[in-house]
């Protein structure tokens, strides 16, 4: 599910994590909530790309208007100081749909 | 003459005369629209941050206070309170400040509507409603940068609430010690507004059309008995209501003092009388009222508002308490009756051209067996822990209702593998709601172990009335014949076969066909908690022999209004109170002209 695609020579600036929507009915206001939330304590700035369409990580709305679906794959991208350990946090909210009981 | 007078749907009963007090009124009509000076540009953004800093505050302390049984509004404020923080919604409206120097409750309404925009375009609709909750949050900072006092948790003083609508979120912030009544624009029969006002013991009415024509401070009177508001009453209107809300209270204060006797005759004929709930926190209320037990559970609350479907986990706990606190008393579980006017998102919209004979109640359990099946299998865990049965909406034939067990004997039969507790003699009803279960009631009852009749229903189908469409709602008639005819063919079925009836819906809960009902031998009524001390009112002060002489008569009327005399009378004979308070129930007999 990780596809580590870390900066070589002419790769952009980002960092980059392919990952599996698996919570059950998507991206829905919840996760997209969680998600934005985790995604605030970090210094680095943080996108998500799906569909040809990128959004802000730290925008509850952007998330939710990205509207992924369950089984959809969403890039998470982060640059920036602490990018690498911001990718790796959400990257185990996604895999651990984000936590919800 | 008062003002005005307007109509709406009476949810729970009473009359309470006070101050009209609008919340959540459309303050956006008056949004000031200015340019500011490019000096005054971060002054305006300051005041901007502020309001959003704020509103937080104010939203992060009620979601402290939100007491653990509402855990799902909790989360609802959660995430209010992300929409709040996001900061592409401040970020927006800053830009607008300073690109067209907009003043601030000017831009975020710019920044909205972009959002809006956004979310227009999605197909997902539960994401694509989520712009409400952008709407709402929006509007608290907008309302705080107005410097309108129109908050919620600001009521100063008792006070009549207004609102288009109240969301269980609102109803959390509400300070319930100040409201004495209730009345919307939106809203149903069961919408939350009227479970808060029944468990407040407050009137309120929903679906009142032009209410906006109430200004903030207006002496309203609430008519939760007739559905009426009064708008500034005259000086003998409001003597006449302020006698009639003392009268109410005195007989109500009467009739719950005697509400735990046992609902017998004077000729010692025993009627169950039971409680319509589908909330487990309405169990207090069902106690109070002296419900001898829960004669229906609506099952479909925690199905809807959500987006995913609950688990059997998530339904066990709640069915196990409240069949463990009822216990020894009985609890009728009606398994699943979503469709028609009630959708779960999750399945997306049913677009149905007739919904309420489309695929609906246990025609969607039998389509969807997965989602039944987890249902079935809470319900009978919670038969471990207390007195429950469980009963089939919507049955049409035999055949499906052997469906329908087949689906409970192979939950039984996981069960039983998996050695978890549940009680195998678990009584198994059927709902009786539609006319061909009642021209085959004899067969039904060779398949089950008792009857529900549920009226609203019975009474849609078979007079083929939508009772919300105004141009004939008059024709939704209790006292039918046809009706009437009906709950007397099931009632006969039933004891021929030996299984005991019951009947949940208004009927039950109208003093003015209950001895009808007394007089067919019914052998449990299930009504609102709140109606419940009342009816027991009714039958602790008749005899069955009258009931039965007066069944006879009504049988043989061939019209409404003939057997709405009889009924009156007879009523008017023993019970001049209940005419006083709920002749209301009868006026609609006549085509409006």
């Amino acid at each position: 599910m990780t596809d580590a695609n870390n900066n070589t020579d002419e790769a952009p600036e980002y960092l980059s994590r392919k990952v599996i929507v698996a919570s059950e009915n998507g991206l829905h206001a919840r996760p997209a909530g969680r998600l934005a939330q985790e995604a605030q304590a970090f210094e680095a700035n943080i996108s998500l790309v799906h569909d040809g369409q990128t959004v802000d990580a730290k925008s509850i709305l952007d998330i939710l208007t990205l509207a992924a679906g369950p089984g959809n794959m969403v890039e998470l991208r982060a640059e920036g100081s602490d990018a690498e350990a911001a990718l790796n946090r959400l990257e185990a909210l996604f895999l651990n749909k984000f936590e919800e009981a | 003459m008062a003002d005005t007078t307007l109509t709406g749907i009476p949810v729970a009963t009473g009359i309470a005369i006070g101050k009209a007090y609008f919340v959540n009124r459309n303050h956006m009509a008056n949004l000031p629209r200015q340019i500011v000076a490019a000096e005054d540009m971060p002054a305006e953004i300051e005041r901007l941050h502020a309001a959003f800093k704020s509103v937080e505050k104010e939203l992060a302390s009620i979601r402290e206070q939100v007491p653990e049984e509402l855990k799902s509004h909790g989360s609802l404020i959660d995430t209010h309170l992300m929409m709040l923080k996001d900061p592409k919604l401040s970020g927006s409206a800053e830009k607008y400040i300073e690109t067209l120097g907009l003043n601030a409750a000017w831009a975020l309404e710019k920044a909205v509507s972009d959002q809006e925009a956004a979310f227009e375009a999605i197909k997902d609709q539960y994401i694509r409603e989520r712009m409400q909750d952008v709407r709402v949050v929006a509007e608290k900072v907008q309302i705080k940068l107005m410097g309108v006092k129109s908050d919620l948790n600001s009521i100063s003083g008792r006070a009549i609430i207004m609102a288009h609508d109240l969301t269980p979120a609102d109803t959390v912030e509400l300070q319930v010690d100040k409201i004495m009544a209730f009345a919307t624009v939106r809203g149903g029969k069961t919408s939350h507004t009227g479970i808060m006002a029944r468990s407040l013991n407050i009137p309120a009415l929903v679906g009142v059309g032009r209410l906006e024509e109430i200004h903030d401070g207006d002496l309203v009177i609430i008519d939760g008995l007739t559905g009426k508001i009064v708008v500034n009453p005259t000086e003998s209107e409001l003597a006449d209501y302020n006698e009639r809300a003392a009268l109410f209270e005195d007989y109500t204060r009467k009739i719950r003092r005697h509400c735990h006797l046992p609902a017998e005759t004077f000729d010692g004929s025993r009627v169950m009388v039971q409680a319509n709930i589908e909330l487990v926190e309405e169990v207090t209320a069902v106690l109070d009222n002296g419900g001898e037990g829960v004669g229906l559970y609506r099952t479909e609350y925690a199905y809807l508002n959500r987006t995913s479907l609950p688990t059997e986990e998530e339904l066990a706990e709640k069915y196990i308490d409240l069949a463990a606190i009822m216990a020894p008393r009985k609890v009728v579980f009606r398994t699943l009756d979503l469709g028609s006017d009630k959708f779960i998102s999750t399945f997306g919209e049913l677009n149905e051209t007739n919904p309420a004979m489309g695929l609906r109640a246990i025609r969607f359990c039998l389509k969807n067996p997965q989602l039944f099946k987890t249902q079935l299998r809470a319900i009978l865990r919670a038969s471990a822990y207390g007195n429950v049965s469980l009963m089939f909406p919507m049955i049409s034939g035999v055949k499906e209702i052997r469906q329908a067990k087949a689906w409970l004997a192979q939950a039984k039969a996981e069960l039983r593998r998996e050695g978890v507790k549940y009680d195998p003699d678990m009584p198994l009803g059927t709902m009786i709601e539609l006319p061909a279960a009642v021209f085959i009631a004899e067969f039904l009852a060779h398949e089950v172990d008792f009857f529900s009749i549920g009226t609203n229903d019975l009474i849609q189908y078979s007079i083929g009335v939508d009772r919300t469409n105004r141009h004939v709602s008059y024709l939704y008639q209790p006292l039918h014949p046809a009706t009437l005819r009906a709950i007397k063919l099931v009632v006969d079925a039933a004891h021929q076969a030996g299984i005991e009836v019951s009947l949940c819906g208004e009927v039950a809960s109208d003093p003015f066909c209950v001895p009808i009902l007394l007089g067919m031998g019914i052998d449990s009524i299930s009504m609102t908690p709140q109606a419940i001390p009342g009816i027991k009112r009714i039958i602790r002060q008749t005899n069955m022999h009258d009931c039965r002489l007066l069944l006879k008569d009504v049988l043989e009327c061939r019209t409404v209004s003939r057997i709405n005399n009889l009924v009156m009378d007879n009523i008017f004979k023993h019970f001049p109170e209940e005419v006083t308070f709920f002749s209301s129930l009868l006026e609609n007999d006549e085509q409006p002209s």
